[in-house]
């Protein structure tokens, strides 16, 4: 960038100016950036210091006491008879949403990205449960799951006796997956459309002049292409996975038992409903600890997989 | 992609599409049909796809019951405030990051960075603290300033960093030159060209406003400040039980209009997304 | 005229400044009461208003809103409110909510201030109502609602299923869960609706099977609350008897069937007898009667869920609110409460005020159901971190809602994994 100070080798002779251009340039990019950075540093810096340091009491709302106890919390965690059941109902819940998720949504891009009339009101439909209030679509899927509700009521039709989906363990854990599956996958599809659409048409063509099948076309030109974005996506999804509550909380509130309690939902129920803030900081610790251990792996194997044209 | 398909295929692909089109919009039929359904008819077994009979009372006993207009209309102001608010900071923010060289430039951008690792659950007890110790528990200016300049907001500033270099250059240079400060720069050069990054921003913001569920859970406590997720689930009577037919009838008044809007606009909402330079 | 204006002036300043103090002071006097309430029942909040405007009558510093809140985070959202600085002055508790808030000291003592209110009358209430509100002999809620559980009953559907009705069997002296489960079974067998539905259980609210459980005599916990029950004889007993009716007999709907008696689902429900208001009318209206609960092995016996009233030491103005407390539940206004929250005071627990509030039960049902209720009732027992134990008992309890649940296993589990939280 150029600097305007003028040098005119006279500097001597007149007084130089305090607001330069490149300081005027400092100060605005200051400013510019102020209210962002302030509140990154109040809302989430601030509240990550405080977080470790109430992991570190024992903390009393009603009685209004605020114990130090050091490192109790964290063997308390270890202790605990319910983490081992939390921590797999977590992976279970976010690898099935991963998987499902994403093979989802790379089907419905390449279905829709065919070139035949009415692909865009697919795109329109499948991407509508995107801008649907959370709560309201999990409202509708309880009602629907009920043992004697919609879905088994369409079974029914065709003479299939369905499962007390949101009652048994397993069918829960599914209905979950499943739900919140159909809720977000149509943002997924949109950004896979898009890489899609950037995968250069003459590479297919070529493939399909040497006759190689559209499945393989698939495999070694299309993925690789898109492999960025999937990448992305991938991480975006699982940290997302890691932090669905709303459904969680309309439909299973954890159970039954506490097979669909994840970390996440663990977490409100110590701090907001028991309110065990001391050791609700505690697992908020833990939450933080999986997200940034699964973004640096998954940054790392960026390397590995992610095909670059250049 | 081939051009040329077999009708065979044609047919089986429309059939697949349709097909797979029943989970997402089956909840959304089902949602509509059953809130006007008399409560009697809701368990029917089996059950009935049209209502047979067809009782409104649904809808009225959601405005009774709760305060729900003024829920409904917390909802829209804040969403709308906040999407708003973080499309000015956060495009001031992604173009000083993007243009503007000035001490610390690097490490407030790496900070800043540092907030799309942070899940919002993490930070959420000691904010409850905060707020409470400013005396401004049970209000909406957690959720306001959260939203904005908290840890979501920082999507928002990368998106518009990565835009804002790939503006080209010459532009910006020709108008310093000329002298233009870079305020007016930002504003009459920069920001009108970044129209779909803004877009996308946009929808972000809102979208992300609008589900939030777990924030105004937290922090309000007081039924006319409730904002729509938590007022939803908030239809049971006094002993706790499900009111289920005023609970349809609620949801449908909050996804309707979403629809609504979204149809009307997908094209930019979807546009808007796929600019979103995600493609690595 | 310097010296007018001077004078004028000054007695201007004077005269403002006299008015600005007086109402300054009037404004400092100025209390404002906060009470968090679940019921956002209208005709409840004209009542509830109509007392805070007579109170103000006489106190006019003295104002009182109602907050309400949902019941079933009640709880949880007051201590959230506590917890944000945010406390009310006055709330509601149940009898087992309230526990954690009188051990935790956050109870304001109303003994004092009631002995002293001229006409209050303590002893005029029950005093095992009394006894269940104190703590080592300091009374801190006053017991504001005592509702008696019962059975509401779908007389079409019994003799549709060809079944002697409820009333017949009190009046024969039989009437028992056997018999229920009877009626229930057979109506299920016969009309393919579902025969006897605990309200709010819905296969989590386990708590909501009190009035069942009650009449084996079960107790959850030790005296000393440190060792859990639920693996002894009785609750063993209680449980079998329970799931056999559900998996066995078919008496009950299953988990995760939606049924509402009031939709006509139903043969019987057992819940508290102010949700008599849900009684359909017009084209879906049954034959519909009140009984009181069955006998269980204990014999006869009654369940109330209790509600009360009480200060927060929090509040600025503790005072203040316990002698608006005293008002509200002085003898007068609690005849008037009678209408929708049956009281202990004996004076008012009368057929006759009660009939004035509950058109639809008949005299006997009043004494027989309400009154034998409300005095004889067993009510819940409470306990520190109540909301994690029910949370806890729940998660555990989930595996006894499968048709070859071994009872006695699931039921020794559940103390396993409620014993550590006991003993904190």
């Amino acid at each position: 960038m150029a600097s305007a100070k003028p040098t005119t080798g006279m500097e001597g002779a007149r007084k130089r100016p305090f607001w330069t251009i490149q300081r005027k340039d400092h100060v605005t990019g200051l400013i510019f950036v102020a209210p962002q950075f302030i509140g990154i540093i109040t809302f989430v810096f601030v509240p990550l210091i405080l977080v470790f340091y109430y992991s570190m009491h024992e903390w009393n709302v009603l009685a209004g006491t605020f114990t130090f106890v050091g490192s109790e919390n964290y063997e308390e965690l270890f202790r605990d008879r319910a983490m081992p059941g939390v921590l797999a109902a977590t992976a279970i819940f976010s690898l099935g949403l991963v998987v499902l998720n994403i093979s989802l949504a790379l089907l419905l891009a390449v279905l829709v990205n065919q070139k035949l009339t009415g692909m865009s009101v697919f795109r329109t439909l499948f991407f509508s449960p995107v801008v649907v209030s959370v709560v309201a679509w999990a409202i509708v899927w309880r009602f629907l799951l009920q043992s004697n509700g919609g879905i088994n009521g369409l079974l029914y039709m065709v003479g299939i006796e369905g499962p007390n989906w949101l009652r048994l363990p397993h069918t829960a854990m599914i209905s979950l997956i499943v739900v919140q599956t159909f809720k977000s996958v149509g943002l997924n599809m949109v950004l896979f459309l898009a890489a899609l659409q950037g995968v250069p048409r003459e590479l297919h063509e070529a493939a399909r002049v040497d006759g190689v099948p559209p499945f393989k076309q698939f495999y070694r030109i299309t993925l690789p292409l898109i492999s960025p974005t999937l990448m992305l996506v991938s991480i975006v999804t699982i940290v997302g996975a890691l932090q669905v509550f709303g459904q969680i909380e309309v439909l299973t509130q954890g159970g039954p038992g506490t097979s669909t309690t994840v970390l996440v939902y663990y977490f409100y129920q110590q701090a907001f409903q028991f309110l065990n803030f001391g050791y609700g900081s505690t697992l908020s610790i833990i939450l933080l600890g999986i997200v940034a251990l699964l973004t640096y792996a998954q940054w790392q194997l960026r390397r590995k997989v992610v095909f670059y044209e250049h | 992609m081939n051009t040329k398909l077999s009708p065979r295929t044609q047919v089986a692909l429309y059939g697949l599409l349709c097909l797979l089109l029943f989970p997402f919009i089956f909840p959304t039929w089902w949602m509509i049909t059953s809130s006007i359904k008399p409560i009697s008819q809701i368990f029917a077994f089996p059950p009935e796809l049209f209502p047979s009979r067809v009782d409104f009372s649904s809808y009225t006993t959601a405005f009774e019951f709760q305060p729900f207009a003024r829920q409904y209309f917390n909802s829209v102001y804040i969403s709308v405030v906040v999407t708003v608010l973080t499309m000015l900071i956060c495009s001031l923010a992604g173009y000083a990051f993007a243009r503007i060289k000035f001490p610390g430039a690097n490490i407030m951008f790496m900070v800043v960075l540092m907030g799309l690792l942070v899940p919002s659950e993490v930070t959420l007890i000691p904010l409850f603290q905060m707020f409470r110790a400013w005396g401004l528990s049970n209000t909406h200016w957690p959720l306001l300033l959260i939203q904005t300049i908290g840890a979501s907001s920082v999507f928002a500033t990368f998106i518009m960093r990565q835009f804002f270099i790939t503006l080209p250059l010459e532009l910006e240079e020709a108008a310093r030159i000329d002298g233009l400060s870079r305020l007016k720069i930002f504003w009459t050069i920069a920001l009108p060209l970044s129209r779909p990054a803004l877009a996308a921003v946009a929808i972000f913001t809102f979208l992300h406003s609008w589900n939030s569920f777990l924030e105004p859970l937290v922090f309000i406590s007081s039924r006319e400040l409730f904002t729509l997720p938590v007022a939803l689930v908030n239809f049971t009577d006094a002993y706790g039980g499900e009111m289920w037919n005023v609970q349809l009838a609620a949801s449908t008044m909050s996804a309707i209009p979403v629809l609504v809007v979204f149809v009307i606009a997908q094209r930019h909402f979807i546009e808007g997304l796929a600019h979103t330079g995600l493609k690595g | 005229m310097k010296l007018f204006k001077k004078s004028g002036l000054a007695a201007a300043l004077y005269a403002s400044a006299a008015l600005i103090s007086m109402n300054a002071a009037m404004a400092q006097d100025q209390i404002n009461l906060r009470m968090l309430i679940w019921s956002a029942n209208e005709d409840h909040l004209r009542l509830f208003n109509e007392i805070a405007d007579a109170y103000k009558a006489q106190n006019p510093q003295v104002s009182v809103t109602y907050e309400a809140v949902p019941y079933g985070e009640f709880p949880t959202t007051l201590t959230t409110q506590i917890a944000g600085g945010n406390a009310p002055d006055l709330t509601w508790l149940t009898e087992t909510g309230s526990f954690d808030f009188i051990a935790a000291g956050a109870m304001f003592p109303l003994t004092e201030t009631f002995r002293t209110t001229e006409g209050y009358e303590l002893e005029d209430y029950a005093q095992a109502s009394i006894d269940s509100w104190s703590q080592d002999g300091e009374l801190y809620f006053y017991p504001f609602s005592t509702s008696p559980f019962a059975v509401f009953v779908n007389n079409d559907l019994v003799r549709e299923a060809k079944q002697k009705t409820p009333a017949e069997l009190v009046a024969e002296g039989t009437w028992d869960w056997e018999q229920a489960v009877e009626i229930g079974a057979a109506v299920n067998a016969e009309t393919g609706k579902h025969g006897i539905i605990f309200r709010d259980f819905d296969y989590t609210g386990w708590t909501r099977l009190a009035p069942l459980y009650t009449g084996w005599d079960v107790k959850l916990w030790s005296e000393d609350g440190k060792t859990c029950m639920m693996n002894a004889p009785e609750m063993v007993d209680a449980m079998s008897f329970l799931h056999d009716a559900i998996f066995e007999k078919k008496a009950m709907p299953g988990p995760g069937i939606a049924a509402d008696f009031f939709a006509g689902d139903a043969a019987m429900t057992i819940t508290q007898i102010s949700r008599a208001n849900l009684l359909p009318t017009g084209d879906d209206a049954f034959e519909w009667d009140l009984v009181p609960l069955p006998a269980g092995p204990i014999g006869d016996y009654g369940y109330v869920g209790a509600a009360g009233i009480g200060v927060l030491k929090a509040s600025p103005h503790a005072q203040e609110a316990a002698d608006f407390l005293a008002f509200f539940s002085n003898k007068e206004n609690v005849t008037k409460l009678a209408r929708y929250f049956p009281p202990t005071r004996s004076s008012v627990l009368t057929p006759e005020v009660l009939a004035a509030s509950n058109p639809l039960l008949s005299v006997e049902q009043l004494t027989d159901v309400v009154i034998k209720g409300v005095v004889e009732g067993r009510s819940a027992a409470g306990h520190t971190n109540y909301e994690q134990i029910v949370q806890n008992v729940r998660a555990s309890l989930d595996s006894l809602w499968v048709p070859d649940a071994d009872v006695a296993q699931v039921l020794q589990a559940t103390c396993d994994n409620l014993n550590p939280l006991l003993q904190r």
